[in-house]
């Protein structure tokens, strides 16, 4: 089966620039990606995400600083040496090609022998469930086909890194959280370094080992998923992932997230209530219900609230009480 | 397309350096077969016969002055009707898909008087008057059926003095012995004068080339191939002497003139054993102003008097023996029936050629290319 | 009624009578020009017969197709290269290189002619240039010849064979080319088994443009061949209208005719005519 190149793939970028004239694209980045990781980078667009990925797979020059694979330099290293694998935003299969001869392209470059290309692609194939469609052109194909036969092309020569710009971009929802489960299937049996590019944070979290929050060229927020998401460092950082209440209080800004808070009817609580006022308006979404509370100190608050758990029904208009635990607000740096 | 947009370029072109005085009749006339090209869209005020006017179907450049002048103005003042022009040039395939097509526009066509035989014989021309044109007033072998000549054109060399100045060449012999006299040559591509020229290097006398011994001719062309560039426009076969692209070239024997003004006399022209070619006047069958009228109106341009203008305007040669020796100082060198040239000079027979012409060209065209 | 009307989409009663007006005066000439090629001079396929028995048309049939065919090759080169380079380089050169190239397209074939003769002429430009530096002692003989029509021919066809290119060039995805460095291509590997492959439409479109085109070239040939090289078109137009010889004529006509229908026909079981040029696929 699939053997990574175990003892390589990890990946130093140190105080990497990208100008594109006067603008900055890539603002002095630091990141150390472990061997065999899932990172995801994840910002707007405009955030200089696919600008990093693009001067790690080479395509792009940086304007200063330096990237090194497993130690080594090789911001000299033109694309074609690096030996990363990648899979492009609308997958860039080659139209003319067949599957087959797409996924063994990157071996057929290298020269290898018939037999053992074919040999790799008949695995790469059963991978990524298309050994029926071995002999169809990519047009032939859907489109989360064609995302996997992008997948097992950047794959089949075995790099120890495999970048993945905004892969499921083109697919619709559904069909993506099914691609996600497979893909990460794919990452635990394949062992490569991961470097994933998207703006979309339930991919992000749903997926990674760790996420990179980029804003503006540059680095707001390292972590797990979880980590991020329990300990955002800042207003950027938890209202880009997941969704965030900030409370300004005289020590700083709190940041809240919505299902953590619980709402009672006024006065039927335990304790002492954190938070009362009213409630504006409630939306029904099946398993859970989104109160917009406007608090007596004149605060906007959105409290999610799984439906079963609705006691006591809620109207609009009600006032109310709200509770959280200690330690579900954190302070923000800053 | 591209083909569409460069006839009628060249045909401009034409015009215009006609008009300057640059180009000879029959290198436009030259430029319209090479490109194929319906002239009419080049020049103002195309065809447009009717009875109120007689339609000239010529070759366009300085007609209105020239002919208008010498031929037309004359012809009105004795109560004919006034001249007009079609320029379009009266190729043999367009004059008979004109009288075939039924459409027939023109009443006198300035053409060769071998494209009388060849369209007399098929049925396309009116047959020449001869109570009203006169036989006389034109060489005796050029009064044909269904055409007659009114003036001579010629082909002639010109050679480069510098390269041959001790020991010019004098004949066509001489322009065909590149051993003697090394150097490029050209010759004109449609066959015409090409292959007279070929027989009489070849010791054909000047007065027995007819019926034309093509393998014999062919042969003597053949043997100087690899010398030889072929000119299909007068302006091409000046640009290949005044380039120096050849040491001696065939020409139309007006444009020699040119030549030597534009070289500074380095170019020389020989009218010796020259081959007379005779212009003529034909007329499509059911020609609109009537076979009456353009009789009396070939019968003015036989006039000496307007035979003359015409050679002062056009450098045309008369071939009306009364005009011969109201032949100017100036054009003497340059006249075909001048007292100078005459009995030097070779005739083009237009029956041959008439009769065997698209054959000759054809065999020409295979041997050169 | 309603039946028929099922069957034929009324938009074509709109379209009928043009078509029907294009048909007659596409098709009326063309009929007629492949009857007089059976009836001209006489009756029969005596004008056919013409083919085999004559060396000469033979030999200007091949002169022709060489000469277009090393046309095609060589302007689609360099159109091809000079495509590249406009895809390639900065918006700002690729205007201008556009521009170059159009004006060219629209000075007159008489004028690109005749500025090769001066160029490349025996007192050309260019002889007198190596002559004056002694690099040589004779002119080279770059005109009046074959090679003269081919430099003519190359050069007047380039601005058609780059316009399909470019079309084509531009619609490329570039990510498929950074894909294929990606998977380890070298510059050459990825244009041999990458670009090539998909610029090949806008290749045949321009050969097909080109070819054709050339086949009716008299122009060039007959000033740059110093009369020594015929073609096809050049000896169709002197049995026109020299030698009165219209059945030969007419039959060339037809068989130059039926020569790119079935180039066109050919091509088309290879693939598909209107992505060639330009259609959607």
């Amino acid at each position: 089966m699939f053997e990574a190149n175990s003892d390589k793939g990890s990946l130093q970028v140190r105080d990497v620039s990208k100008f594109f004239g006067t603008f900055c694209a890539v603002n002095g980045v630091d990141l150390e990606i472990q061997r065999g990781e899932f990172l995801t980078l994840l910002g707007p667009s405009g955030s200089g995400k696919t600008t990093l990925l693009m001067m790690i797979a080479g395509f792009l020059d940086i304007t200063s600083g330096d990237i090194a694979l497993d130690g080594t330099s090789i911001s000299g290293v033109p694309a074609e040496k690096r030996n990363f694998g990648m899979v492009f935003q609308g997958y860039a299969l080659f139209p003319h090609m067949t599957v087959r001869d797409n996924i063994g392209y990157a071996l057929s470059v290298r020269k290898r022998p018939e037999a053992e290309i074919r040999e790799k692609v008949d695995e790469m194939l059963d991978l990524v469930q298309l050994v029926d469609f071995a002999d169809r052109k990519p047009g032939q194909l859907s489109g989360g086909q064609q995302q996997r036969v992008a997948l097992a092309r950047a794959l089949c020569f075995e790099p120890p890194v495999l970048l993945l710009d905004e892969p499921l971009g083109a697919l619709d929802k559904k069909l993506r959280v099914e691609v996600q489960d497979q893909l990460k299937d794919i990452h635990k049996r394949v062992g490569t370094t991961f470097i994933y590019v998207t703006h979309d944070q339930e991919e992000a979290l749903s997926m990674s080992d760790r996420i990179v929050i980029m804003r503006d060229g540059a680095i707001e927020q390292v972590g797990t998923p979880y980590e991020l998401y329990e300990k955002p460092a800042n207003e950027f950082a938890a209202g880009f992932l997941g969704k965030s209440n900030f409370l300004q209080r005289a020590d700083g800004v709190y940041a809240l997230r919505p299902e953590k808070i619980d709402i009672r009817a006024s006065g039927t609580g335990e304790g002492e209530p954190r938070l009362s006022g009213t409630i504006q308006s409630i939306t029904y979404f099946g398993s859970m219900q989104r109160i917009m509370f406007l608090t007596n100190g004149g605060e906007e608050l959105e409290v999610d609230i799984d439906s079963w758990r609705n006691r006591d029904p809620l109207e609009e208009g009600q006032s109310a009480d709200l509770y959280w635990d200690k330690g579900a607000a954190v302070k923000l740096e800053g | 397309m591209q083909d569409k947009q460069f006839m009628r370029e060249t045909l401009v072109d034409g015009a215009k350096a006609f008009k300057e005085g640059k180009m000879k009749r029959r290198t436009f006339l030259t430029l319209c077969a090479m490109t194929g090209f319906s002239a009419a869209a080049s020049f103002p005020g195309g065809a447009e016969a009717a009875a109120d006017y007689i339609v000239m179907w010529n070759w366009g450049g300085q007609s209105e002055e020239c002919h208008g002048g010498a031929i037309g103005k004359p012809h009105e003042a004795a109560g004919g009707l006034p001249l007009r022009f079609d320029t379009s040039g009266p190729l043999q395939g367009k004059i008979k898909e004109m009288v075939d097509s039924g459409n027939v526009t023109a009443d006198v066509c300035d053409a060769d008087l071998f494209d009388a035989v060849a369209l007399g014989a098929s049925g396309h021309l009116e047959a020449i008057d001869y109570n009203v044109v006169s036989k006389d007033k034109t060489l005796p072998n050029y009064a044909l059926d269904h055409g007659v000549s009114i003036i001579l054109y010629g082909y002639a060399f010109v050679y480069d003095t510098e390269a041959y100045g001790d020991n010019p060449p004098n004949s066509w012999a001489d322009f065909f012995d590149t051993a003697k006299f090394p150097g490029k040559r050209s010759l004109y591509k449609w066959a015409n004068g090409s292959l007279e020229a070929a027989l009489m290097a070849d010791g054909v006398d000047k007065d027995a080339l007819y019926p034309l011994d093509m393998d014999r001719a062919l042969n003597k062309i053949k043997g100087m191939k690899d010398d030889s560039l072929y000119w299909g426009s007068g302006s091409e076969a000046h640009s290949m002497c005044v380039n120096g692209e050849v040491t001696m070239g065939m020409v139309w024997q007006n444009r020699g003139r040119n030549i030597e003004e534009d070289t500074e006399g380095r170019y020389k022209l020989v009218m010796n054993q020259a081959l007379a070619m005779p212009g003529a006047y034909i007329v499509p069958k059911g020609n609109p102003a009537g076979r009456e009228e353009i009789m009396k109106f070939i019968a003015q341009a036989q006039d000496p008097d307007a035979q003359l203008q015409l050679l002062d305007c056009l450098g045309m040669t008369p071939s009306n023996p009364a005009a011969f020796d109201g032949i100017p100082e100036g054009q003497q060198p340059y006249a075909i029936t001048s007292a100078m040239n005459i009995d030097g000079v070779a005739f083009n027979d237009p029956t041959w050629w008439g009769e065997n012409g698209g054959d000759a060209v054809n065999a020409f065209l295979e041997a050169i290319s | 009624m309603s039946a028929l009307r099922r069957h034929i989409h009324p938009g074509w009663a709109l379209v009928a009578p043009f078509l029907l007006l294009v048909a007659a005066l596409y098709l009326g000439p063309i009929l007629n020009i492949l009857w007089l090629s059976v009836t001209d001079p006489e009756p029969g396929l005596g004008n056919y017969q013409k083919l085999f028995e004559s060396d000469s048309l033979l030999r200007i049939f091949w002169t022709t197709i060489r000469i277009c065919l090393i046309t095609t090759v060589g302007s689609v080169f360099l159109g091809y290269s000079i495509a590249y380079a406009m895809v390639h380089c900065h918006e700002k050169q690729k205007s201008y290189m556009l521009t170059l190239l159009l004006v060219s397209f629209w000075i007159s074939i008489l004028v690109r002619t005749f500025s090769w003769l001066m160029l490349l002429g025996h007192r050309g430009l260019v002889n007198n240039a190596l002559e004056g530096m002694g690099v040589i002692a004779e002119p080279i003989a770059f005109m009046r010849n074959e090679l003269g029509v081919l430099i003519g021919m190359i050069h007047y066809m380039i601005p058609y064979a780059v316009l399909p290119l470019l079309v084509n060039m531009q619609s490329l995805d570039m990510r498929v080319m950074n894909a294929s460095r990606n998977l380890g291509a070298t510059g050459s590997q990825t244009f041999w088994r990458i670009y090539l492959p998909l610029t090949t439409p806008g290749i045949v479109a321009s050969s097909l443009l080109i070819f054709i085109l050339s086949l009716g070239f008299y122009v060039t040939p007959a000033v740059l061949g110093g009369g020594k090289v015929l073609m096809i078109a050049e000896y169709i137009s002197v049995q026109l209208l020299v030698t009165l010889k219209w059945g030969t004529a007419a039959m060339l006509a037809g068989l130059m005719l039926f020569g790119v229908l079935a180039m066109l026909y050919i091509m088309s079981r290879f693939m598909k005519l209107s992505t060639v040029f330009g259609g959607s696929s």
